[in-house]
């Protein structure tokens, strides 16, 4: 069954302590500092990859709420998402340039949140909800806390954690670190515990009284991978169809691709990833497409859009400031600027959950260099997002708004490779936003009108879209082929799909007649001639399955502390790296979403087949082997698969309640060995670990396989390794000699194929790995693709007689596993799972296409987004450029410096009037003065590293690699 | 220790998952009270752990028939949130094209319906939100709601007391909640899931 599991990640930068910072880096987890009268700065960081220790980890200080412990039985779910770091205070002792470039700022301010401050706008008469750790009842920053509620067992309402009391004060703090919307109604939903724990359960009862109360902005700084959990996603889009605007945190599973959170990854929710105050995308943030729409489809564009996430300041659980890094952060920083832009609205009727986001999406600021998976639409822009939000009529708009498949590196992945005739379509997963009105559906079809003079007729494309577009949403998905016509044709083609959509008639329309809004998506590609077949690579996806639904178990048996595998396997997702390199090495790679059956093996040179753990249809196997028999080569790149094992990394869940027994291993080697049998090749149950060297190359076996049984004539290579398996179920150590882990086998027949079989996988996954082998693949590929054996293997010291599989034992099915339940492949019967009827192959059905003799302008990023809202036309009122000055930071001034009163407009300043700008500019004055000096002693100083490092050296520190040495 | 995740799983002691609630078993507090008074009642009711603190019956200010008559204009309010179907808060269920400017449903349409139980259980679960709204406004559904006001939604405080009338109690009721879900992330029953009626849905046998 599925996980549904909720932890918090909570990682927090006190602003206080005294200790060197390079000192408690070495001790990974550090102690709760002293805070009293500390003066100098500090951090307190723990870093979920530094722990890889076999033993439960010794959390020294168990007072530290803030710590993760890893020791948790519960996996990787639901978490809350805020990141340690203030990174910047680090190096405020090499250089007082660094420390003012990098100081936690005033989000607000910096946001231009003043500018509507101004003019009058504070968040009033708008109800915003934050669903966190809850709240202290007299907490100093809050003007107007509506209602507090508590979803939790525990028996309070207030905040033991300082993760909610940190999210309402961005949203809305009035005083010192200034949130967004002072004067909104607050509403506050205690829906974790202060030991960090949360259930569906409590979040459907919280949001359905969020419901009731007609919450318009709904802030959800949490995130986990189950996007499967189907009565938590239903009631987001609930909560969306009754107009509440959810913004939540897109994760902190970066700079890996593959993790994006839910509900982020929704459509209807508004997706906020973080960047830094210097524009660069936080590493933290979580990228990469959708992975809901895997193996068949194509993932969709998310975030939405970023702001600022690292180092931001935030009210402190009792009052005072302290910065805080993460998606958490990321999120209310949106949420806040949602809120007063909601009130900012004198149409109130005309916001909803689709025109915000078409406001905010349209008139985000692209940041250069990013691609659209890692930053969505670009940085939040509050005052342009209010320009579009005030001249907004209902309408429907396009996410992405156009289709520019040669824009790099915007267009990443799709920039990457160009198209051409006989590969396997190109989808792009484009998302209708729809403000007109909840429900809609688009009128006819979608219509291809390519472009006469510039070769759109070299194309074809095919459409799959909602049949209802709810709630206020829906996808359009593109598939783009190339014409035979063009198949040995090059040049660019371009076209545009129109698409209208239509919602019931709203209250002030005439009765019975719908709204209609046409849209315009501008496409462009890139087409060549078709590559040789040893060229083109298929990457096979249909075979990878992975959490959620079921325990799919993490290839790597060290990763405890993220045990499944839920980044999707896809070459753009966790094969990332391994793609970019193909790409590199002149490869074109292409990805199979179905079976076997459904492709034209004389096309290409390689099959990849990666970590598989779904089963083979017969029809599959059958038709694998005729291709091989006529030349396409096979790359394996197993996993491991040991039932005891299985049985031993078994875990209790504590938020289903229930064991999670895995439902295969590391990879399905009981369904490969079947498919590979008619070539008298297996793989073992065996699991071993350890460094070697292969051709020069350091290597890593991370929890592999080896090769039970190959053909008498093939070439076999052996390593020396641990017995990972008899140390997971014996705690014993044993090194076993003469592993065979890579078998290369040229089929004897005249055209025949070649196969390569290797028993680990982690080294092409970018998630945990450690070192990486494309080379190997390389030179597996020379193989593969033109019968070249290297030297270096087939000559290895290495090499060894092929095993013919006596006295090893080749894994069987485990007993009673689940995989039927999440398996295209196979479906429960009496008796035992049985291989379902072989699907259909998908079978695009070509739009008829619309000529036109048109020129497409040349840029398509600056085509209108919006329909009758021109942003270069619409003037920004007179706004008062003596903004308040944002002071830095500076060492020894800790939370102190906050101007009291805060400089917020409204009521609560009228007493205190114009004074308050005269001490602004009198407090920043002496913080210049103080910076003055300090600069000059720098300067004085000898100096200790190179003056233009980008990035303090010691982040490289705190921010460990994903893949720890172990 | 061997390694792998489950070097790792047995709960450990304060972080412990909390026991799964019971039906009726109280949780959170409606709004919030003074701190002083959420400080006491939080030491008495771990003090007395076992015992329900819930003899006095709660206020509900539920008002069934409040009656056509008292509806302030010709304006309805409706459940908003429907992919296809609305429902009124006179009951009627319709197509959502069909919804008149004044938020109600045409009742002459042919396909609008009043109190439509259409793919509602007897056990008080409707495939349909709309049409578990709709049922639940049968007039006869009122001592059914009055019986659960009265027991079950005790469990449920914080959001039956902000419930004003028949029609904000079906919205509320309608809806799926902790009721209706097995191992937090799937439904009891995936299809009959929206219960107007006291018990939750049949668990679907996985």
């Amino acid at each position: 069954m599925k996980l549904v599991n909720i932890w918090l990640l909570l990682l927090v930068v006190l602003l206080c302590g005294k200790k060197h910072l390079g000192d408690r880096l070495e001790k990974r987890s550090f102690e709760k500092a002293p805070c009293p009268g500390c003066s100098h700065l500090t951090l307190k960081v723990e870093f979920s990859s530094t722990v890889v220790e076999y033993a439960d980890p010794v959390v020294p200080c168990n007072e530290t709420r803030w710590s993760q412990k890893w020791q948790s039985s519960r996996p990787l779910r639901r978490a809350s998402l805020s990141l340690g770091s203030g990174f910047w205070h680090a190096t405020g002792r090499h250089s007082s340039r660094r420390l003012l470039r990098a100081i936690p700022r005033q989000v607000a301010q910096t946001l231009q949140a003043d500018v509507l401050w101004q003019m009058g706008y504070t968040g009033a008469n708008v109800r915003v909800a934050v669903f966190d750790t809850g709240l202290s009842e007299k907490h100093p920053h809050f003007k107007n806390v509506k209602e507090r509620t508590n979803w939790t067992n525990e028996r309070t309402l207030d905040d033991g954690l300082g993760h909610g009391t940190f999210v309402a004060g961005v949203i809305a703090s009035m005083r010192e670190c200034q949130g967004f919307a002072p004067d909104a109604e607050l509403h506050i939903f205690r829906v974790f515990t202060n030991n960090q724990v949360s259930y569906t359960s409590w979040f459907l009862d919280a949001f359905n009284y969020a419901i009731l109360k007609k919450i318009d902005v709904l802030n959800l700084s949490i995130g986990g991978p189950d996007f499967m959990d189907h009565p938590f996603v239903d009631k987001v889009w609930e909560l969306t169809a009754n107009n509440v605007i959810m913004v939540s945190a897109i994760g902190n599973d970066g700079p890996l691709y593959g993790t994006l959170n839910n509900p982020a990854d929704q459509m209807d929710v508004i997706g906020v990833g973080g960047i830094d105050f210097e524009d660069n995308i936080a590493r933290f943030s979580s990228r990469g497409m959708t992975t809901w729409e895997l193996p068949g489809g194509y993932g969709r564009v998310k975030p939405d859009i970023v702001t600022y996430g690292a180092g931001v300041r935030g009210s402190g659980m009792k009052g005072g400031c302290r910065a805080l890094s993460g998606t958490s952060v990321a999120s209310p920083v949106v949420a806040g600027a949602v809120t007063l832009l909601v009130s900012t609205v004198q149409k109130r009727e005309l916001v909803n959950p689709a025109s915000m986001k078409q406001a905010l999406i349209a008139s985000a600021r692209r940041l250069p260099g990013v691609n659209m998976f890692e930053q969505g639409h670009g940085k939040l822009d509050l005052l342009r997002a209010y320009q579009i939000l005030n001249s907004y009529k209902p309408q429907a708009s396009l996410s992405p708004s156009y289709i520019d498949l040669t824009e790099c590196p915007y267009m990443w992945p799709y920039c990457s490779q160009p198209i051409y005739y006989g590969g396997m379509p190109t989808i792009v997963n484009v998302t209708i936003l729809n403000g007109m009105g909840v429900t809609g559906r688009i009128v006819d079809k979608p219509e291809w009108q390519p472009y006469l003079p510039q070769n759109g007729d070299n194309i074809e494309v095919a459409f799959s879209y909602s049949s209802v577009l709810w709630p206020w949403s829906g996808y359009l998905a593109i598939s783009i082929s190339v014409t035979k016509k063009a198949a040995s044709w090059e040049g660019i083609a371009q076209g545009h799909v129109m698409i209208t959509v239509a919602s019931p008639a709203e209250a002030e329309s005439k009765n019975g007649a719908e709204q209609t809004s046409t849209v315009k998506l501008p496409i462009k590609v890139k087409i060549i001639p078709a590559p040789p077949r040893s060229k083109r690579i298929l990457w096979d996806q249909y075979h990878n399955l992975r959490y959620p639904p079921g325990y799919f178990p993490r290839d790597n048996l060290r990763m405890k502390n993220d045990p499944l595998d839920w980044n999707g396997d896809h070459i753009h997702t966790n094969f990332r790296d391994m793609y970019q390199h193909l790409r590199s090495m002149g490869y074109f790679v292409e990805v199979l979403g179905s079976p076997f059956t459904c492709f034209d093996a004389n096309q290409y040179g390689t099959l990849l087949m990666v970590d598989s753990e779904e089963e083979y249809f017969p029809e599959e196997v059958a038709k694998l082997r005729r291709d091989v028999d006529n030349g396409l080569s096979l790359i394996i790149f197993s996993d491991w698969y040991n039932t005891s094992v299985m049985r031993k990394v078994k875990f209790y869940d504590e938020n289903t309640r229930q064991w999670w027994m895995p439902d295969t291993g590391g990879a399905n080697i009981p369904a490969l060995n079947e498919l590979l049998s008619v070539w008298n090749m297996a793989f073992s149950d065996g699991l071993y670990e350890g460094d070697f060297t292969l051709a020069s190359h350091d290597m890593y076996y991370a929890s592999g396989c080896s090769i039970a049984k190959f053909p008498e004539d093939g070439v076999v290579i052996t390593q020396t390794f641990k017995d990972q398996g008899l140390e997971v179920l014996k705690q014993e150590t044993a090194v076993v000699e003469n592993v065979p882990i890579l078998g290369l086998y040229q089929i004897p027949a005249e055209g025949g194929g070649r196969i390569v079989l290797y028993g680990d996988s982690n080294c092409l996954d970018d998630s945990h790995r450690q070192k990486d082998c494309f080379w190997l693949l390389d030179a597996l590929l020379q193989y593969t693709s033109y019968g070249v054996t290297p030297p270096s293997l087939s000559h290895s010291g290495h090499r060894q007689r092929p095993p013919s599989g006596a006295g090893l034992a080749t894994p069987e099915r485990m007993e009673g596993n689940h995989l039927h339940r999440y398996s295209k492949v196979l479906e429960a019967r009496l008796g035992g799972p049985e291989p379902r009827a072989l699907p259909a192959c998908p079978h695009l059905s070509w739009a008829k296409p619309q000529p036109l003799n048109e020129t497409a302008p040349s840029n398509l990023w600056k085509h209108q987004k919006l329909l009758s809202i021109d942003l270069d036309k619409v003037v920004l009122p007179n706004f008062r450029s003596n903004r308040p000055q944002v002071r830095p930071l500076s060492p020894g001034e800790s939370g102190a410096w906050d101007i009291p009163g805060g400089i917020m407009p409204g009521r609560y300043n009228q007493e205190v009037g114009q004074t308050i700008p005269v001490f602004a500019f009198l407090g920043a004055m002496v913080v210049l003065a103080f910076f003055v000096v300090q600069i000059n002693k720098a300067k004085s100083r000898p100096k200790r590293r190179k003056p233009r490092v980008k990035r303090p050296q010691l982040m490289q520190q705190v921010h460990p690699p994903k893949t720890p040495s172990v | 220790m061997p390694p792998g995740p489950r070097a790792s799983r047995v709960p450990r002691p304060g972080r412990r998952a909390p026991r799964p609630r019971r039906y009726g078993e109280p949780r959170g507090h409606g709004v919030a009270p003074a701190p002083e008074e959420e400080e006491e009642r939080a030491v008495r009711d771990r003090n007395l752990l076992q015992v329900q603190d819930h003899d006095q019956p709660i206020l509900w200010k539920v008002q069934f028939n409040l009656g056509n008559s008292s509806r302030p204009s010709n304006q309805c309010r409706n459940s908003i949130q429907g992919k296809l179907l609305i429902t009124d808060e006179l009951g009627y269920v319709c197509e959502r094209k069909d919804l008149l400017v004044n938020g109600c449903c045409d009742v002459s349409v042919p396909s609008t319906k009043q109190h439509c139980c259409d793919g509602c259980l007897s056990n008080g679960c409707c495939s349909a939100y709309e049409h578990c709204v709709s049922c639940c406004l049968q007039p006869s559904k009122q001592l059914l709601l009055e019986r659960f006001l009265s027991r079950a939604a005790v469990a449920f405080q914080n959001l039956f007391m902000a419930v004003e009338d028949h029609f904000e109690l079906c919205l509320a009721k309608c809806r799926t909640s902790s009721q209706s879900v097995q191992h937090e992330n799937t439904y009891r029953d995936p299809v009959a899931k929206y219960c107007y009626g006291e018990s939750p849905p049949e668990l679907f046998p996985a």
